[in-house]
This record gives structure tokens, C-alpha cells and sequence, in this order.
């Protein structure tokens, strides 16, 4: 059972490192939320001499929560200075002039 | 004399009919909504959406052109990059539409959509990535607005003067379809409306005969309650889950 569940929270650790890196924000907080459930069963099924790897993975998965909340709540979403899209808006908009001024000949 | 006096009542006459609780949209407007999707439970940012208002004049007519603007956020630009743009031209008082278009870029994938309304008739021409493009016209009715404009068309209306519970209805043209669409009055909530602070708000449902909105009073829009009624939350609910679009910024208002 120990071995189960220090399987699960390995996994779980390397995977709320993996989601803490990407882009994920507050959605990497469900595998680090597990890896830590895992974790702590896992510490309480392990005797003083055996903890050592559970108290390493706690570490691992206590920064990755840190790291995320910190991102999610200190650095400011941005959307990239996309200048295709900025000249695609300019000539839709010349292209939607044109069209008016069309229909407005239609309707005449 | 009494002409000076008959055009002054006159003119008090339909000042008074003006409602207390509507403006117009304004040219210059800029409201930046912070667009979240749940996931797993946790709402994660996602996009930002603007939407602008400025005028466009051809030689004959003024009009006034609602913008839509979707941008992922840089950081999910490498995993799935979204630039859609929605367009309305309309006329300036009565937000009634002349020219409606869609541009959108979804991870490669590409839409272009153009409606041309005129009179009660609708001349659709869609293109799609690797499809030809199709050319329909349909009829409409002669109130129906685009998916753009109702957004503004829902602003004039005076909430003032309705009752909790109460509904109103509209139709809409969206995938070259006629939807109807209902808002419902649920009440009143102060709402965190970005650089504006906490404002009172109406809350409305929006609901339609559609597959794109799940849900019983799921999908709901808060308006500040002011004559300005700028939109500060929606929160949506749809087929692939729930969301919402919160107000950052508000200028031109």
C-alpha cells in the first residue's frame, strides 16, 4: 500500500512540475492538490527512517504551488503585440468602407 | 408669440419622452474584458476581449462600427493561438445593422463570414479553410441584429422599467441562421467592474434556441445600472464548459 501510494505521489509531483511550467495558472493546482494528498498518505504510511522521498516530493510540490499562485496573482496576462493582426483589423476595415459605399450605390 | 410658445412645448414634449435611463452608444469607447475558462474547477485566463466603437463615414452616410476583438494571451499563443475579430456597421441611433463581419483564426483554423443586409434581406458569403466559398441569402425580420450589435442594442434598453422576471425578446443572425434570443431581468448585484470599482449592476439571463448556450439562467450578463450600462461580467455556459469575461478597463465611457 506504502509502495502504491509513493508511486502516486511521484507521479503526481513530476506532473504538477510539468503543469506548473506550462501555462496552465491555477489549473496545475489539481495534480500539485493530489500529489500532495498522495504525499501525505504515503508520509503516514512510512516509518522515521523511510520518509526521506516523501519529504523531498513535499518540497518539490509545496514550490510548484508557490511558483503558481505566485505567477497567477503577480504577473499580469498580456496578449503579444501581433502586428499581421493588427494590419488585418486596418484592412477589413478599409475593405469594409468599400463595401458600404457599394451597398449604399444598391440601394440607390 | 404663441408659434414660439407651441415650439417650445413641443420640444419639452419630447424631450420628456426621452428616457431617463438610456444614452446612445458612444464613438470611442473601449471596454478590455480578461476572458477565463474553467478548468477542472479552477477558472484559468485564457484571452482578452475587446470591444471598441468608432465611426466610419463614406460619402454618403455615418456609421457607427462595433468591434470585437479575441486574443489568447501571450503565453498560450505557442500552444493555441486565437485571433477573432467581429465587426458590425450600424447606424448611430437606431444600432440597426448595414454590414456585419467575422474573421477568425482558432489554432489555424480559419472562418471568414460576411453579412449584407439590406432592406429585410441578408446576402451571407462564408468562406472556410480548405472550402470553397458559399454565397446564400436568406430573409430576415426587420428587427433582427447581428451577434455584435445585440450586445449594444441590449445597452438602450430601459431596465428601469422592468420587473424582475420579466423577459424581452430578440432575433439574432448567427451561422447564417435566425436565432431567437430572450434576456430576462433576474434582479440587482454590486459586481467588481475593473477600473470603474464595485458598481451596482442588473443582472440578465440570456437565453436562445441554440446548441452554442447551455444551460437555465446559466449564461448571464451584469450592466451597470446607470444610463450607460456598460456590460463588466458575462458568464457563459456552453457546450465544452463554463466561463466568463470580466472588465479590466473601461475608457471612452
Amino acid at each position: 500500500m506504502r509502495r502504491t501510494f509513493l508511486i502516486l505521489a511521484v507521479i503526481f509531483t513530476i506532473l504538477s512540475v510539468v503543469f506548473s511550467v506550462l501555462p496552465f495558472d491555477t489549473f496545475a493546482l489539481a495534480p500539485i492538490g493530489l500529489s500532495l494528498v498522495f504525499i501525505f498518505i504515503a508520509f503516514r504510511k512510512s516509518s522515521a527512517k523511510q520518509r526521506k522521498i516523501t519529504k523531498i516530493l513535499f518540497v518539490i510540490a509545496y514550490i510548484c504551488a508557490i511558483f503558481v499562485l505566485g505567477k497567477t496573482f503577480l504577473i499580469e496576462d498580456k496578449v503579444a503585440i501581433d502586428n499581421q493582426f493588427e494590419q488585418q483589423k486596418k484592412d477589413a476595415k478599409q475593405e469594409a468602407k468599400k463595401e458600404l459605399e457599394d451597398l449604399e450605390n444598391d440601394l440607390k | 408669440m404663441k408659434k414660439l410658445l407651441f415650439i417650445t412645448a413641443t420640444i419639452l414634449l419630447l424631450s420628456s419622452f426621452k428616457t431617463e435611463n438610456t444614452i446612445g452608444i458612444p464613438s470611442g469607447e473601449k471596454l478590455v474584458f480578461a476572458g477565463s475558462y474553467n478548468m477542472s474547477g479552477l477558472m484559468t485566463q485564457l484571452a482578452q476581449v475587446t470591444l471598441s466603437t468608432d465611426r466610419v463615414s463614406t460619402a454618403k452616410n455615418s456609421y457607427l462600427h462595433l468591434n470585437c476583438e479575441l486574443e489568447t494571451f501571450a503565453k498560450w499563443d505557442k500552444f493555441f493561438k486565437i485571433r477573432d475579430l467581429y465587426e458590425s456597421y450600424v447606424d448611430p441611433i437606431t444600432l440597426k445593422p448595414s454590414l456585419y463581419k467575422r474573421s477568425i483564426d482558432e489554432g489555424g483554423w480559419t472562418k471568414k463570414e460576411k453579412y449584407i443586409f439590406k432592406g429585410n434581406s441578408v446576402t451571407s458569403t462564408s468562406k472556410t479553410k480548405n472550402s470553397p466559398e458559399t454565397i446564400t441569402t436568406f430573409t430576415i425580420g426587420g428587427a433582427t441584429q447581428d451577434v455584435v450589435s445585440i450586445m449594444y442594442k441590449l445597452r438602450t434598453m430601459d431596465l428601469s422599467k422592468m420587473k424582475i422576471g420579466q423577459s424581452q425578446a430578440f432575433i439574432i443572425v448567427f451561422d447564417e441562421k435566425q436565432v431567437p434570443v430572450t434576456v430576462k431581468l433576474l434582479g440587482n448585484e454590486t459586481v467588481s467592474a475593473g477600473n470603474l470599482g464595485a458598481k451596482n449592476c442588473y443582472k440578465l439571463s440570456i437565453g436562445a434556441k441554440t446548441e452554442v448556450l447551455k444551460g437555465k439562467d446559466k449564461n448571464l450578463i451584469y450592466l451597470t445600472a446607470d444610463a450607460k450600462k456598460i456590460p463588466v461580467l458575462m458568464k457563459f455556459s456552453i457546450p465544452v464548459g463554463t466561463g466568463q469575461l470580466a472588465l479590466t478597463s473601461a475608457t471612452g465611457i
